[in-house]
């Protein structure tokens, strides 16, 4: 789910960049460093809006370096244990499948699949149901609800189910009639 | 029967073993964790006196001396996972944040990739993945026409108690009964005979609002 949040980051800048561009420089490292980042506690952090504020510069001892301290508004992503995404899958093995959503990694086990789903092994692995009416395969667009997440350094992962009612198959690439 | 879960957890190591070359194994520990927990416990109902090898690395999926005293200790049972009680998602984040609904960021991001084009110019300059992927799926989950009436009608739900979160997951389904919205937002449960009424009188105006297929 993307949220638009403000946070708050200490920039340390060199005293080459200072002069009249000393805003725009700062803005410009601060996108640098922290779009496409990721925490365990905002998600990533997708895009940033605006810049609240610019505190004054404190020098650093021994350095020259300054620090300011930034507030600035963005939007980030980050999932939730109970919430409901529709992902796109990108690898179909026994074990299961691993979809995304967003810059988002989900896996749904196979225990997590309706009963009624068996694994086709082949050139395109796909989980079917007997009669051949629906097929979970790569690129299909499926309903899910994340039961669990974790984060590590740069990327969250998370654990789907679609045995629930109205989750599953939303779109089928190779669908036929 | 014990040949059978043999060859089964042969085959299934294998098959981690496999993910194993593309995913990193603390991933999968996770994963495995998750599936070990009480929510989601295979059934081995039947006792396995046999020696089942145990050649995984790492996981739970290595703790083959556990699972052969809980195959032979008799059942694991099958436990349903209880709904969650509540979607109370403005908790772990600061007090200053606001949920968006997908057709709002999708408003929002796309206005940020136009002035990226002139950006992505400068060849220092490298637009993150996240943002690419980001704005795919916003505007995938993007069901209607004006995120600024959805937000209207929605908002209107929120006089019965419903969270930020939860109105942006109706928005973001795109559901087309009230009974879908109560089976994939289970915390509206609780209140759902005094939500049938406003929830449906929603729908029916999103309804109205959604993107013509």
């Amino acid at each position: 789910m993307f949220f638009h949040i403000v946070l708050e980051r200490n920039m340390q800048l060199h005293p080459r960049h200072f002069g009249r561009d000393l805003r725009d420089k700062l803005v410009a490292k601060l996108m640098k460093d922290v779009e496409g980042t990721c925490s365990g506690r905002h998600g990533f952090v997708v895009a940033i809006t605006g810049i609240e504020s610019v505190g004054k510069g404190l020098i650093r001892d021994g350095t020259g370096f300054v620090t300011f301290p930034v507030k600035y508004q963005c939007v980030v992503f980050r999932p939730f244990k109970g919430e409901i995404s529709e992902a796109v899958v990108t690898m179909v093995n026994k074990m299961g499948f691993f979809a995304e959503a967003g810059p988002v990694q989900i896996f749904v086990s196979n225990h997590l699949i309706p009963d009624d789903m068996e694994f086709q092994s082949g050139d395109i692995p796909n989980y079917t149901t007997s009669d051949g009416s629906v097929k979970i395969q790569k690129d299909s667009e499926v309903r899910l609800k994340i039961i669990g997440t974790r984060v590590d350094a740069t990327e969250i992962f998370c654990i789907g189910t679609i045995k629930d009612d109205f989750l599953g198959v939303i779109s089928d690439p190779g669908a036929t009639s | 029967m014990y040949m059978v879960l043999y060859l089964f957890r042969l085959h299934v190591e294998h098959v981690f073993l496999f993910s194993l070359l593309i995913y990193p194994p603390s991933l999968l520990n996770f994963a495995v964790n998750i599936l070990n927990s009480s929510e989601t416990k295979i059934s081995l109902s039947s006792k396995s006196g046999g020696k089942v090898h145990n050649s995984v690395v790492g996981g739970d999926w290595g703790k083959g001396e556990k699972g052969d005293k809980i195959a032979n200790g008799g059942k694991v049972p099958v436990v349903k996972a209880p709904l969650p009680l509540e979607f109370k998602i403005e908790h772990e984040l600061p007090e200053n944040a606001k949920c968006l609904m997908d057709c709002e960021a999708a408003e929002i991001l796309q206005g940020i990739q136009e002035q990226m084009v002139i950006l992505s110019e400068d060849p220092a300059i490298k637009i993150p993945i996240s943002f690419d992927r980001g704005l795919q799926y916003a505007k995938r989950g993007s069901h209607y026409t004006s995120p600024h009436s959805v937000r209207r009608v929605l908002d209107a739900l929120k006089q019965h108690n419903v969270s930020d979160g939860e109105v942006s997951m109706i928005a973001n389904v795109g559901p087309e009964s009230v009974e879908e919205v109560f089976a994939l937002v289970p915390s509206l449960k609780g209140k759902k005979s005094k939500l049938r009424e406003p929830l449906k009188d929603a729908l029916d105006q999103l309804a109205k609002l959604k993107h013509s297929t």
